[in-house]
C-alpha cells in the first residue's frame, strides 16, 4: 500500500513538474509581450532582449489611451461580443434541441446541410455576405457586425450532441404532464445544458472579441470600429520594426478585458472545460 | 422695457444665424494608412517639428482643419496598412466611398476604373503638373492620363556601417565606403568583409511576412540595372527565365551560398542587427536615414564610427532602382456634393504646398521637382536625390503588383534561407505567376 502511494506520489510529482514546465513554456511569450509593452520603442529598435532591465516606460499605454476613440471601440467590441454570444447561444440551443428531440420532414437532410456548412471557409462567403449587407445598407451598424456570425454550425452541432446525451425520460415526465415543448426546453433541458452553454459561450465570445476581417470590411467608419480594427489602425507602416513596444501594449490592452472576464468567471469556465460539454 | 431687452438679443441671434449660413461646414473624408498618433501629435500644428509619416500626416490635417478659410473639416479614416486595399475595395463595392484616399502607384493600375482622372482637376486646384518629377509623373500616369496627385517617391538604398567598412579596408581616400560596381566586385568585397571582420556583408530581413518586399525590391533593382523586365513579351505572361532575371536571382544565390548575407532575420532583427553592428550593409528604404543618423550620433554605438547611405548599387549596365510612390486619388463617388468636391481640391492643394514637409519628416523623396534642391540639403540626401530621374517600377498594365512583389520576395527568401538555386527560384516564380495573372 505504502509502495503504491509512494509510486503514485512520484507520478504526481512528475506530472506536476511536467505541468509546471508546460505552464512556463506557455507563459514565457506572454511575459515577454507584457515586458516589451513597458519598454521604449527606440530601445526596442536596437534590441528586443532585456525586458527586465531599465529603461521602462508607460508611454505605449498612454499613447493607446490618448486615442480619442479607444473607449468607443471597446464599447463596440463589448456590444458585438455579448450580442453575438447571447444570440448564438439562443439560436444554437434551439436548433440543437430541434435536431436532437423533434421529428420533422427533412430533419436529417437539414442536419447534414448544417454539418456541410462547417466545411465552408469564411473567405468563400465574404464577398456575397458583404454585397448583401451593402444592398441592405447595413454596413457600419451593430446589426452588420453581429448577424453574420450567428449562423454558427459548430454551435448547432455541439448543442445537438449534448441534448442527445441527456436521457429523454427526464423530458417525458414533463411532456406527460402536458408541458409544451418550449416549456420543457426552457425549464428542464436548458438548465441541464449549462456546461455546454458555457463552452459554446466562451468560444463564441472569444471569437467575436478577436474577430478582425469582417469588422474591417463592414465597419469602415472610425466610430464603428471594434477594438481589434481600431487598435490596428493606429499602427504605423513600420510598426513591426519601430513600434514594437506599442504593438505589445496593444496586444495586452486588447486582451485585458477578456482576462478580467476570465478572473470573474474562472470557476465556471474551468468547470465547463473540465466537465466537457458531452458529459 | 421688454422690447428694449429683446432687441439686442434678436440682433445677436441674427448675427450668429448669418454667420452660420455664410460659412456652412463642409466635411470630407480622408482614407489613409500611416497610423494614428494622437498621443504625440493629437493637437500639434507645428509641421516643422513633426517626425515620421504618422506625425507629419496628423499634423498636416490638424493644421488644415485649424487654418483653412473655407470652413472645411477633414475627417481622417485611418486603417492599418496591411489590409488597407481590401477595405478600400469593400468600401467601393458598398458605395461607402472616401472623398480622398491614399494609393500606392503600384496599385493605381488596378483602380483606374474607380478613381477620377485628374488632368483638368489638378489645374482647377492650382496644382502644376509640370512640377512633377519624372518618376512621380510616371507613377500617376496611366494610358497618358493622370489619375492621382503624387505625394512622394520612395526607394531602396544601401545603408553602410562605415566603421566595419574601415575595419575591412573597403573605404576610399575620403573614408567613404567603396560601393561595388559589378557582381564580381560585390562578392570580392563581401569576402574581404567576412575575412577582416567575421561579419556578413549584407543584412536583409527575409523571414517575416512583411519582409518579403525586401528581397523583391533588390531583385527588381538588379533586374532594371540590366534593362530587364519580367514581362518581356507582353503582360499576359511573365518570364522569370530571362538572363537578366536569372542574374538578379543569381546575386542572392552567391551571397547566400558564401554566407555573405544574413539568414532567417525578420524586420525587427534586421533593423536591430544593423544598429548593433552584426553586418556591414543594411538593405532598406529611404525612410530609415534619419533613424540611422540618430543612432550614429550616439557615442559608443555600433554606428558611432560612421554611417552613410547610397542608392542601391548598379552591378550591371545602367543605373536603375526600384521605386514606388504614395499618391492621393479622388475615388469616383467620394465627393457627394459640389461643396465636398471643391473642399477636396482645396485640401489637395494644401497637401501639394506641404510636400516638402512630408519629404523632410516622412522620410521620402518629394514629388515636386522644384523642391529637389532644398531636399538635397537635408543630411545625406545628396546621395539619393537623383533617384527620381532613373527610378523604375512595374508598368501600370501589370495587375496585382503587390502579389508579384510578395511572390518574388518569397522566392528570394527561399534562396537566402532555404538554399534554393536561382534557377529553382525562377522556376517557382514562373509557375506562381500564372495564378497571379489568371483572370487578368
Amino acid at each position: 500500500m505504502r509502495t503504491w502511494q509512494r509510486g503514485r506520489s512520484l507520478g504526481d510529482r512528475l506530472l506536476l513538474a511536467a505541468v509546471v514546465a508546460l505552464a512556463v513554456v506557455w507563459l514565457a511569450p506572454i511575459i515577454w509581450v507584457v515586458g516589451l509593452s513597458f519598454k521604449p520603442n527606440e530601445v526596442l529598435m536596437h534590441s528586443t532582449g532585456g525586458i527586465l532591465t531599465p529603461p521602462f516606460t508607460l508611454k505605449n499605454y498612454v499613447d493607446i489611451l490618448a486615442a480619442s476613440s479607444v473607449f468607443g471601440w471597446m464599447l463596440n467590441s463589448t456590444i458585438v461580443a455579448f450580442g453575438q454570444t447571447i444570440l448564438t447561444l439562443l439560436i444554437a440551443s434551439l436548433a440543437g434541441y430541434g435536431f436532437a428531440r423533434t421529428n420533422f420532414p427533412g430533419r436529417n437532410a437539414l442536419f447534414v446541410l448544417v454539418l456541410a456548412a462547417l466545411a465552408v471557409p469564411e473567405q468563400a462567403i465574404i464577398v456575397p455576405l458583404h454585397t448583401m449587407f451593402a444592398a441592405a445598407d447595413l454596413h457600419n451598424t451593430y446589426t452588420a457586425l453581429i448577424v453574420p456570425r450567428l449562423a454558427f454550425p459548430f454551435g448547432v452541432l455541439l448543442m445537438t450532441q449534448y441534448f442527445r446525451a441527456i436521457p429523454p425520460e427526464i423530458e417525458e415526465a414533463a411532456l406527460l404532464d402536458r408541458a409544451s415543448r418550449l416549456k420543457v426546453f426552457f425549464r428542464i433541458v436548458l438548465p441541464l445544458s449549462i456546461p455546454a452553454q458555457a463552452t459554446l459561450g466562451i468560444y463564441t465570445f472569444l471569437h467575436a472579441w478577436n474577430d478582425y476581417f469582417w469588422p474591417l470590411v463592414s465597419a469602415t467608419k472610425p466610430a464603428m470600429y471594434t477594438l481589434t480594427v481600431g487598435l490596428a489602425s493606429m499602427q504605423t507602416n513600420f510598426a513591426q520594426t519601430e513600434g514594437i513596444g506599442f504593438l505589445m501594449a496593444q496586444a495586452v490592452f486588447a486582451g485585458l478585458p477578456v482576462l478580467i472576464l476570465y478572473l470573474f468567471f474562472q470557476r465556471h469556465i474551468v468547470s465547463a472545460v473540465a466537465g466537457g460539454p458531452l458529459k | 422695457m421688454f422690447r428694449r431687452a429683446l432687441l439686442p438679443l434678436a440682433a445677436l441671434g441674427a448675427l450668429f444665424a448669418t454667420q452660420a449660413l455664410a460659412q456652412p461646414k463642409t466635411e470630407i473624408t480622408f482614407a489613409r494608412f500611416f497610423g494614428a498618433c494622437e498621443g504625440d501629435y493629437g493637437t500639434s500644428q507645428d509641421v516643422a517639428k513633426a517626425r515620421g509619416e504618422c506625425g507629419v500626416m496628423t499634423t498636416l490635417v490638424n493644421l488644415f482643419n485649424a487654418t483653412n478659410k473655407d470652413n472645411i473639416v477633414v475627417k481622417p479614416q485611418i486603417i492599418e496598412w496591411g489590409p488597407y486595399y481590401q477595405q478600400l475595395n469593400a468600401r467601393i463595392a458598398a458605395k461607402d466611398i472616401p472623398t480622398i484616399a491614399v494609393m500606392h502607384a503600384a496599385q493605381l493600375g488596378d483602380y483606374t476604373r474607380y478613381v477620377e482622372e485628374l488632368d483638368g482637376v489638378l489645374k482647377e486646384a492650382g496644382i502644376d503638373a509640370a512640377d512633377f518629377t519624372p518618376n512621380a509623373r510616371n507613377a500617376v500616369t496611366v494610358g497618358g492620363k493622370i489619375y492621382a496627385m503624387p505625394w512622394d517617391t520612395h526607394s531602396w538604398l544601401w545603408h553602410f556601417n562605415v566603421g566595419l567598412f574601415k575595419q575591412a579596408g573597403l573605404v576610399d581616400a575620403q573614408g567613404q565606403p567603396l560601393v561595388p560596381k559589378s557582381a564580381e566586385e560585390l562578392m570580392a568585397h563581401a569576402k574581404q568583409m567576412k575575412e577582416k571582420t567575421g561579419k556578413p556583408y549584407i543584412i536583409m530581413a527575409t523571414s517575416g511576412a512583411g519582409d518579403f518586399a525586401n528581397g523583391a525590391r533588390g531583385y527588381y533593382s538588379w533586374l532594371y540595372d540590366q534593362g530587364g523586365s519580367i514581362f518581356p513579351n507582353g503582360y499576359e505572361k511573365a518570364d522569370f527565365h530571362t538572363p537578366a532575371s536569372l542574374a538578379a536571382f543569381g546575386v542572392f544565390e552567391q551571397l547566400a551560398k558564401n554566407d555573405y548575407i544574413t539568414k532567417g532575420l525578420d524586420g525587427s532583427g534586421g533593423l536591430g542587427g544593423f544598429m548593433n553592428g552584426i553586418g556591414a550593409v543594411y538593405m532598406t528604404g529611404t525612410w530609415r536615414i534619419d533613424d540611422f543618423l540618430a543612432a550614429s550620433a550616439k557615442p559608443g554605438g555600433a554606428l558611432s564610427e560612421g554611417y552613410t547611405t547610397r542608392i542601391f548599387p548598379n552591378l550591371f549596365k545602367n543605373q536603375a532602382v526600384w521605386t514606388d510612390n504614395h499618391s492621393w486619388v479622388l475615388p469616383k463617388g467620394g465627393s457627394t456634393t459640389p461643396a465636398a468636391r471643391k473642399a477636396a481640391l482645396v485640401f489637395l492643394k494644401f497637401l501639394w504646398d506641404h510636400n516638402f514637409d512630408w519629404a523632410r519628416g516622412g522620410g521620402h523623396l518629394p514629388s515636386r521637382q522644384s523642391l529637389m534642391a532644398d531636399y538635397a540639403k537635408l543630411p545625406l540626401r545628396q546621395y539619393v536625390v537623383d533617384i527620381p530621374s532613373f527610378g523604375r517600377a512595374l508598368p501600370h498594365e501589370v495587375r496585382r503588383q503587390f502579389g508579384f512583389q510578395n511572390m518574388i520576395g518569397e522566392e528570394v527568401a527561399n534562396i537566402v534561407n532555404a538554399g534554393k538555386t536561382a534557377a529553382q527560384a525562377a522556376d517557382a516564380a514562373q509557375e506562381r505567376s500564372v495564378a497571379l495573372l489568371r483572370g487578368r
